[in-house]
């Protein structure tokens, strides 16, 4: 039971939007969404904030399970191309850093609390530049390390996804906390669908159709908004 | 590239019962092979043809670049049928170049056994140049369609790739739009070492999950996506001087962005009707050809 409750409380930890991992300096494309005015109130935001998590799920959510299985069974390349699928499928820079910049950061907290050697090698790789050390693959090492399953570690991710546009929306559009909890609450019920779909694919098959997505995000690269920096 | 089936494409296996898959005429292959000739111009060397893919000869109609060979691709076949397949091989060798375009648009039959699919290989060898602009592709109700492109391409060449996707024959009766049951579409890239570049994916269920979303569709009608594989130096200068914008009293909007590993480039088209985003693309390749071969694209033809 305690060992448990320990997991529980890890899980928690690892999600919360405090964790420093730098969450709170990306969007996800609201900013740009919000400054054109294709999201401007609730129902916008929930529908934009779906699609981030559709996207994210069917994307990072496959590699972030495919290192958890990979450190499992002590696959150490399966998890090198887990890591490089992310970047391949990252069709916009500013969303490549950003894996990156929070990837290496939660390697390199992580690292002091669970003593791993895959996770340690892993990080080794990263900084030798051997590998790119994306989110979702440092997501799925920790936990993984830590004895935490595939579908606390699917809702973990998803829920940082959700959170992370949520959270910009409260800066950059006309919403209150109650729209964004209400949101947050509509789209985890709609969580357990999305990892049916997601747990048995394979990297191969990782895809997301978000063009309105991919412009927004191009049009924040270029331009001068800056208070997120995707 | 895995020729293994999507497992998004297992539903839609039976077999029509018009004509099977495989049956002649319902496997259209073409070979095409671009080379330099003794006296250093480009020519189409190699040649192989199934019907219903069909091209007649390269033509050097580019009045900016008359030494390049163009190519269209028909289908005399018409639209794509259930059970089609369909295999494109295309070599550029070194230095060589060519224009590849489609005679008319890539019209998607409505299917109810199988689906139709396209298999296409793209080969750009040293300082090789491809720009490969087919009209667009019109799904229609309960259109089946599965699209994979695999390209080799050396760290020199360039490549200027695109696809343009209708919602569907939207001034067809009450309208068509987005009710086609399954396009699958994926692009990859990598060296000729078999080095990866990038991957890109689209599956798109109507039925499933609607299309037009906030962050997918957003109420318009026509999607273009352009692959420009390119050296690091000529991307630079590509991406500064493309300005993204959204438009939304224009029904038209832009982004571009780089790819991974500094291969190149994409950019994305949102359009309410096809012209402007033809108009858009085409404006975009003549950047490209701007940078990387020093001439402009010629107007369009007034009947295209």
């Amino acid at each position: 039971m305690t060992d448990s409750l320990s997991l529980v409380m890890h899980l928690l930890q690892f999600t919360d939007s405090a964790f420093p991992v730098g969450t709170f300096s990306f969007s996800n494309g609201l900013e740009t969404a919000a400054f054109e005015g294709l999201v401007h109130d609730a129902p916008t935001l929930e529908q934009y904030t779906r699609d981030m998590a559709r996207q994210a799920a069917m994307t990072d959510g496959v590699a972030a399970l495919k290192a958890h299985a990979c450190h499992l069974r002590g696959d150490f390349a399966g998890i090198t191309e887990a890591d490089r699928s992310v970047i391949l499928c990252k069709m916009n820079a500013e969303a490549r850093q950003m894996v990156c910049r929070m990837g290496k950061k939660l390697a390199e907290l992580s690292i002091h609390l669970i003593p791993d050697q895959t996770l340690s090698l892993w990080l080794d790789e990263i900084r030798t530049g051997n590998t790119p050390g994306s989110y979702p693959v440092a997501q799925g090492l920790v936990f993984a390390a830590e004895g935490i399953g595939s579908e606390e570690l699917f809702c973990s991710h998803q829920y940082g996804v959700i959170n992370m546009v949520l959270s910009a929306a409260l800066r950059c559009v006309r919403v209150s906390h109650f729209d964004t909890q209400r949101i947050l609450f509509n789209l985890s019920r709609e969580t357990p669908a999305l990892y049916e779909q997601v747990r048995t694919m394979e990297l191969e098959e990782m895809n997301t159709f978000t063009p309105q997505a991919d412009i927004l995000a191009s049009l924040h690269e270029k331009g001068l908004q800056r208070m997120f920096m995707n | 590239m895995n020729l293994a089936l999507p497992k998004e494409m297992i539903p839609y296996m039976a077999q029509p019962k018009a004509m099977p898959v495989g049956t002649p005429g319902k496997t259209g292959y073409l070979r095409l092979g671009f080379e330099l000739d003794a006296e250093g111009r480009s020519i189409l060397r190699d040649w192989e043809r199934h019907a219903p893919l069909i091209v007649q000869q390269a033509l050097y109609f580019d009045e900016e670049l008359p030494l390049m060979p163009c190519v269209y691709i028909l289908s005399s076949g018409g639209p794509n049928v259930d059970g089609d397949r369909y295999k494109q091989h295309i070599t550029l060798r070194p230095g060589a170049m060519a224009h590849l375009s489609t005679g008319a648009a890539t019209k998607l039959a409505e299917m109810r056994y199988n689906f139709s699919s396209m298999d296409q290989y793209l080969d750009l060898e040293e300082d090789s140049y491809l720009e490969y602009l087919p009209e667009p592709t019109i799904p229609c109700r309960h259109t089946r369609f599965l699209s994979r492109t695999s390209i080799r391409i050396a760290p020199s060449a360039t490549l200027f790739y695109s696809e343009i996707y209708m919602s569907g024959r939207k001034y067809f009766d009450r309208g068509e739009r987005f009710l086609y049951d399954i396009l699958s579409v994926t692009t990859r890239a990598e060296r000729f070492d078999a080095r990866p570049l990038f991957r890109e994916k689209f599956v798109i269920r109507p039925a499933d999950l609607s299309p037009e979303s906030l962050g997918a569709m957003n109420g318009y009608d026509v999607f273009a996506n352009v692959i420009v594989l390119t050296p690091r130096t000529h991307a630079d200068r590509i991406w500064e001087t493309t300005r993204p914008f959204l438009d939304t009293g224009q029904g038209l909007q832009a982004g571009i962005s780089r790819l991974p590993n500094d291969c190149g480039l994409i950019y994305k088209v949102l359009g309410r009707e096809t012209g402007p985003v033809k108009k858009l693309v085409r404006a975009f390749c003549s950047a490209v050809r701007l940078e990387v071969k020093h001439k402009p694209l010629p107007e369009e033809f007034p009947w295209r």
